[in-house]
């Protein structure tokens, strides 16, 4: 191992001396790392391995898809990146976005930053903000083709989850992570998980606006809110171990229309706060769902 | 009980009892008015809800006062509760560890779990006030201390695990929302055997109070009498921790309104306090739901009553009783034989060794251990030596600053992290997040040092009005910071990714540390310093005693401003740089005094020195033990500073 980093390390050392006054535009691929999940699976998207990418160590739980190559290095916790390995890897480019502004100054001594805004206080819908920073990302990193290719598959897919919506009968739907047996994140507009719901068709069972991150938390009994007897309930994972057990016991709970048999389901979880590649990857899990109910 | 001093507590209860059931009614009506045949949510939410929830808070309300009363009548302290002696945040603690660790455990006892981190903290909490002979203000101290250490520990668990998981903030900060009666029926017979068990010690608490000699001859046996009332204080505040989290200060708010409105003897305190608490807790749960309901955001009730609840503490720091007592650790190790020179040298060489191999020791990407090369050095060298010196000099003006307050105020437990300037500090980078938004690192420096500073100011003004006695400063500070704790408490509940960065922050982390910083801290360093040098007279005589210094000349008043002025400065400046809670200014000087210096000069040096070497020591682990993430410096140091201070005291004991 100690081998191939020192060969990875060097090869970054002479990739940065190659490129010398216009690295993006270098004969060898421009090295990129990126901070924030969504952008990390955007970039192997557009056929872009980075070279490292933040919170590498929980990848597996929370973004799930796409597998990130085992040659990505982990830049550590986002809001902490590890500027030693960071400066180690000699990047061309820094991918971040506003959550992280407070690191951009330093992060531009090491390289050329580039933020993309998709989640941002100033707010607005996640989906097409998320769409329009894939194309500014293409354009950066010349790869415009490849990002219209992407963007292209994934209003593919949307239109295709549509039309099995449609077919299968649209319910609306009211989307949680449990926190504990008493409170839910539950998920609304302007986020991503709604603005993928209005894309296919579905229903938002939850009507209350949210935070720009488009989630609110609430107690369980919130959810008596909803009243529409055909809305359906689902909770993503990670589920805490002991939070159904004790909604069982509940006679609010079990008098709730969502906890009826189908009432409500468990999805693996897709991540709330990323990009095109996530919302592809909820608009699937729902609407297979719905599919399996009608 | 007598009538005329039931008649205020009565009246107080029916008071907040029947605003209580205004708010209820207020937030009830449209779902009882709807009550009728058939389906319907509304009625549902109100019977397995609504009413479940006024229940749990009663019931909640009414164990945590009647745990506060038992502690403060049993221990003779206007300031014990389950919240200033540590027991409840240790019972969270505990459950947080379990949460993560062994999830397990949570299936087949939560009250288990919670009852071993209340006893532990308890243990820990009566250990350190041990030796003070358990004075009120030594327990609290150490109680406060305690309990800010738990909740820094189980925020940053929270944060290194669970990502996108508010949960643990959630049980953190107190939630009494319910979807069924499963908690308040299961609390009730809990609370309730305990209350009869409280009702038996009734009377040798009517004993007791005729003083200590006089009940002791009476037959009673003080000691057993003492660790009955204790283990039914700790028992009670834990099941309420296990079942809803950590709701603060009902236990103290209660028995001081029932003494105040005018209960005296045991009895009435005891009764009065619980109803109190009851209703008093009942009130603010309704109001937080009525708000949380006008303002369609969640709010944890535990963490409101501790935002409103901890500003009591200074306001009932003047009823406190502190009984001076001169250090005595100086005058113990007098007979040893020392050559402070000596000392002192071999202890900055080995600060020395550790800056060295803190800056040439570490990892590279993909984890490997690795010397710093020499072609790496212009990358990496750069990178770390300004955390290093960061952190040794964050270390050196913390560590002087608890020389300082330790001789001030002749008490071994004063450290800067528990004077309040951090919590300032934290204050003023909170204003920044969530009001400017995304400020930068300089606004944020500028934003903590006028927390910090602010902090100091109303410090002084304390100080002054109450006749500069020190422990009501340090008491301050640390009611301060319990307020600073609920306030991000609530932020963290409500899920705001950006109460992460807080947190972070308060962990104590050179990380955004940059070189312009530390040129800032060198100058703060040198002139602190110099300063706490050119004073050490007044060091050498204060902890001799008030009357013995001013008789050898020492101006009271200008001493201890001077100092307290210098030491809050030293603080400020240091907690910039890891936090307002990394325990150093504790440590340093106790290991400074271990290794066998003495004189104020003397212990200075040494503590700067080893406070600078340990602060560098722990900078490095948490940037190589996790690596590529970090462990905060501060955070390091606390976990060590706690072990290192309960280790002190067996070795003195």
């Amino acid at each position: 191992m100690p081998h191939m980093h020192r060969r990875t390390f060097m090869a970054g050392l002479a990739a940065g001396l190659l490129q010398g006054a216009c690295p993006l535009f270098a004969a060898e691929a421009p090295r990129i790392v990126s901070l924030d999940y969504g952008l990390s699976s955007t970039l192997l998207s557009l056929g872009v391995v980075p070279a490292g990418i933040a919170d590498l160590a929980d990848w597996h739980i929370w973004v799930v898809e796409p597998e990130m190559p085992p040659s990505v290095v982990d830049l550590g916790a986002a809001m902490q990146v590890n500027f030693e390995v960071l400066a180690a890897l000699k990047p061309d480019l820094i991918l971040t976005t506003p959550y992280l502004e407070q690191l951009k100054p330093k992060l531009e001594t090491v390289a050329t930053v580039l933020q993309l805004d998709i989640y941002a206080p100033d707010g607005g819908d996640i989906l097409p903000k998320a769409i329009a920073a894939t194309r500014k990302l293409g354009a950066a990193i010349g790869r415009t083709a490849e990002a219209e290719d992407f963007i292209g598959k994934a209003e593919a897919t949307f239109d295709a989850c549509s039309a099995r919506v449609n077919r299968a009968g649209p319910r609306p739907l009211a989307l949680v992570n449990l926190l504990d047996a008493r409170h839910a994140r539950i998920y609304s507009s302007p986020g991503l998980y709604d603005n993928v719901l209005a894309r296919i068709g579905i229903p938002n069972a939850w009507t209350d606006k949210s935070n720009y991150w488009g989630f609110d938390t609430i107690g369980i009994e919130d959810l008596s809110k909803v009243r529409d007897p055909e809305a359906r309930l689902i909770i993503f994972e990670p589920v805490p171990p002991d939070a159904l057990p004790t909604l069982a016991e509940s006679p609010l709970w079990n008098t709730l229309p969502f906890s009826r048999p189908g009432g409500y389901a468990i999805l693996p979880g897709a991540l709330m706060f990323g990009m095109v590649n996530e919302a592809v990857r909820f608009a699937g899990l729902v609407t297979d769902y719905l599919e399996t109910v009608s | 009980m007598t009538i005329r001093s039931s008649f205020g507590p009565a009246m107080v209860t029916a008071l907040s009892s029947v605003a209580a059931l205004l708010v209820a009614w207020l937030l009830t009506r449209a779902d009882m008015s709807s009550a009728g045949g058939g389906y319907d949510i509304g009625h549902m939410v109100l019977l397995y809800s609504t009413l479940p929830r006024m229940a749990t808070a009663l019931i909640c309300g009414a164990a945590l006062a009647l745990s506060g009363a038992l502690f403060q009548q049993v221990l003779r302290n206007p300031l014990a509760s389950p919240t200033t002696l540590g027991i409840s945040s240790g019972a969270n603690l505990a459950l947080v560890l379990a949460m993560l660790y062994m999830p397990g455990l949570l299936g087949f006892g939560r009250d288990l779990v919670a009852l071993v981190g209340s006893a532990v903290a308890a243990g820990l909490v009566f250990l350190l006030g041990a030796r003070r002979g358990f004075s009120p203000f030594a327990l609290v101290m150490a109680g406060l201390v305690i309990s800010l250490w738990c909740g820094a520990l189980a925020a940053v668990l929270t944060l290194l695990n669970e990502r996108y998981l508010v949960s643990l903030f959630i049980w953190g900060s107190g939630s009494l929302s319910q979807q069924s009666w499963v908690i308040p029926l299961s609390l009730l017979p809990k609370v309730g055997v305990i209350a009869l068990l409280a009702a038996l010690l009734v009377r040798p608490l009517t004993l007791i109070e005729l003083g200590e000699a006089g009940a002791t001859a009476l037959g009673l046996r003080i000691g057993t009498l003492r660790f009955a009332a204790v283990l039914l204080a700790v028992a009670l505040a834990a099941f309420v921790t296990s079942a809803v989290g950590v709701i603060g200060f009902i236990g103290l708010v209660a028995p001081t309104i029932a003494r105040l409105s005018g209960a005296r003897r045991p009895v009435e305190i005891l009764v009065w306090s619980t109803l109190i608490g009851a209703s008093l807790l009942f009130l603010t749960d309704v109001s937080v739901m009525y708000l949380a309901g006008a303002m369609s955001d969640f709010l944890p009730t535990g963490a409101v009553t501790a935002v409103f609840g901890s500003p009591l503490l200074l306001l009932l720091l003047p009823r406190l009783k502190s009984r001076h007592r001169p250090a005595e650790s100086g005058v113990r190790q007098a007979q040893r034989r020392s050559r402070p020179r000596t000392i002192i040298v071999v202890a900055a060489a080995m600060t020395l060794l550790i800056a060295g191999a803190a800056l040439v020791v570490g990892r590279l990407p993909g984890g490997d251990w690795a010397l710093l090369s020499h072609d790496l050095f212009s990358t990496l060298g750069g990178l770390r030596l300004p955390r290093i010196a960061a952190a040794f000099l964050a270390g050196v003006m913390l560590a002087v600053a608890g020389v300082i307050l330790q001789r001030l105020t002749g008490n071994e437990m004063a450290s800067p992290e528990v004077l309040g300037i951090g919590a300032g500090a934290t204050l003023g980078v909170a204003a920044g997040l969530f009001v400017v938004m995304e400020p930068s690192v300089g606004l944020q420096l500028a934003l903590a040092s006028a927390g910090a500073l602010t902090v100091l100011a109303a410090i002084f003004l304390i100080t002054l009005r109450s006749g500069l006695a020190p422990e009501r400063v340090l008491l301050g500070g640390i009611a301060l910071s319990a307020m600073v704790d609920a306030i991000v408490g609530v932020l963290g509940a409500t899920g705001d990714p950006r109460a992460m960065f807080l947190l972070r922050w308060m962990s104590g982390s050179t990380y955004a540390v940059e070189v312009p910083t530390v040129w800032v801290v060198t100058l703060c360093a040198v002139l602190l310093l110099t300063a706490a040098l050119v004073f050490h007279r007044w060091l050498d005589l204060l902890p001799l005693g008030p009357a013995a210094a001013s008789s050898l000349g020492v101006s009271l008043p200008t001493a201890r401003l001077t100092l307290l002025a210098i030491a809050g400065l030293l603080s400020a400046a240091g907690t910039l740089c890891v936090g307002p809670l990394s325990f150093i200014g504790l440590m340093a000087p106790h290991a400074a005094r271990e290794i066998g210096l003495k004189g104020a000069r003397a212990t200075t040096a040494g503590a700067a020195i080893i406070g600078g070497g340990l602060m560098v020591l722990a900078d490095w682990a948490g940037r190589t033990i996790v690596f590529p993430y970090e462990i905060p410096a501060g955070l390091v140091s606390a976990l060590i500073g706690a072990p290192f201070l309960i280790l002190l005291i067996r070795r003195r004991g």
